[in-house]
């Protein structure tokens, strides 16, 4: 992941007014962890998987904060059970911002179900998302999903795709 | 040997006025409803199966001067016995779980959790996870006492409730769902805390 990129990702998370973001670390977004961690205007939260960091992030939502679940797109799969009665059953959002594993260009046979999986799963949870793969429309899209969730109480995702992660 | 649930809460309720409670699924809905019900809005009625102490623990995460409690059930918890490690590594100094353990999945009329072996203590699990707080009572005596404990202390403290797994008869149900429970939470959680989280959109 390209230095500008961990930039922009961090720049949108702050202009949402992100102040805590809980992550289970990935190969492709690997540079922005730290990142994260040694930003002192963020708490990180490092979870056993993306289910409970779903929870988490349900959970500072509803303190007045604003969180943000960090993660491979395989997180999704993870997390289905999770975000299905937090989003569809209590109205209680969570922002993701994951990476964009088995996209055409894929080189690794094991990333291949993330890819195929991942959009079919956002529409069953009725997530809406965007793509992104060029930095300079991180930042703008990253308020965006905060601002569309904050009115809709459902979650919204950040998919980090092409360029910015290889 | 084991107690009754309703009893706990009964105790439990006694103790709270200030907190936040996050709870599960199941019998524990309408019996906290009853037995505390000067905490029904202080209390979010999620019925999230796995999510009910990670959610109390982003709570506490967002709220670091306000008291979290949770309260789980052996089903919920082994669910996800990864925010276990997750409380061990974060610590956070004000949050209070029970956990309800009736080795039973009662709401689906009653098959065994793993816990029923006798086998399995989740308060040794907890303890091995890096919360040393984490005990496991068979008596309402007992109950009280760490409850009186874990709700003055400033770490994370886990009490294990062997409950006899008997619904309280009688009681009112509870009528709204999870949308309206969230409603009325937040609004509570504006006005204690004077914060908006659910504010107005940007035209009417």
């Amino acid at each position: 992941m390209k230095a500008e990129a961990v930039d922009a990702v961090i720049a949108g998370l702050k202009r949402a007014g992100v102040s805590v973001v809980v992550y289970l670390p990935d190969s492709l977004l690997k540079e922005l962890y730290p990142a994260l961690d040694a930003d002192p205007d963020i708490r990180t939260i490092p979870v056993t998987n993306e289910g409970e960091g779903a929870a988490i992030a349900g959970g500072v939502f509803l303190s007045g904060k604003r969180a943000a679940l960090v993660m491979e797109n395989s997180g999704l799969r993870a997390a289905t059970e999770h975000l299905a009665r937090l989003g569809l059953g209590a109205g209680i959002p969570v922002i993701m911002i994951m990476s964009y594993r088995g996209e055409l260009g894929e080189t690794n046979w094991w990333a291949i179900p993330h890819g195929i999986t991942m959009e079919p799963l956002l529409d069953t949870l009725r997530v809406p998302y965007r793509i992104v793969r060029n930095s300079s429309e991180i930042e703008q899209a990253i308020e965006d999903a905060y601002n569309w969730s904050y009115n809709a109480y459902q979650h919204s995702a950040i998919v980090l795709g092409g360029g910015i992660v290889r | 040997m084991s107690m009754s649930r309703y009893a706990c809460m009964e105790l439990l309720g006694a103790r709270l006025k200030d907190e936040l409670v996050v709870l599960s699924l199941g019998g524990a809905v309408d019996e906290w409803y009853n037995a505390a019900p000067h905490m029904r809005a202080a209390s979010l009625f999620q019925q999230q199966l796995g999510c009910v102490t990670p959610e109390a623990f982003g709570l506490a995460v967002g709220l670091p001067h306000r008291r979290i409690v949770s309260l789980d059930t052996d089903g919920g918890l082994l669910f996800n016995l990864g925010i276990l490690a997750t409380l061990g590594n974060e610590q956070p100094g004000n949050l209070f779980i029970v956990v309800w353990d009736n080795e039973q999945y009662q709401s689906i009329g009653g098959p065994r959790t793993h816990t029923a072996s006798g086998r399995v203590d989740l308060a040794a699990i907890a303890r091995g996870a890096g919360v040393p707080n984490a005990f496991t009572a068979t008596t309402l005596e007992e109950f009280d006492r760490l409850c009186a404990e874990g709700l003055a202390t400033a770490e994370p403290y886990i009490v294990i409730a062997k409950t006899d797994g008997i619904l309280e008869p009688g009681i009112k149900r509870k009528q709204s769902d999870g949308r309206e429970d969230k409603y009325i939470f937040v609004r509570h959680v504006e006005r204690v805390e004077g914060i908006t989280i659910m504010g107005p959109s940007e035209h009417n």
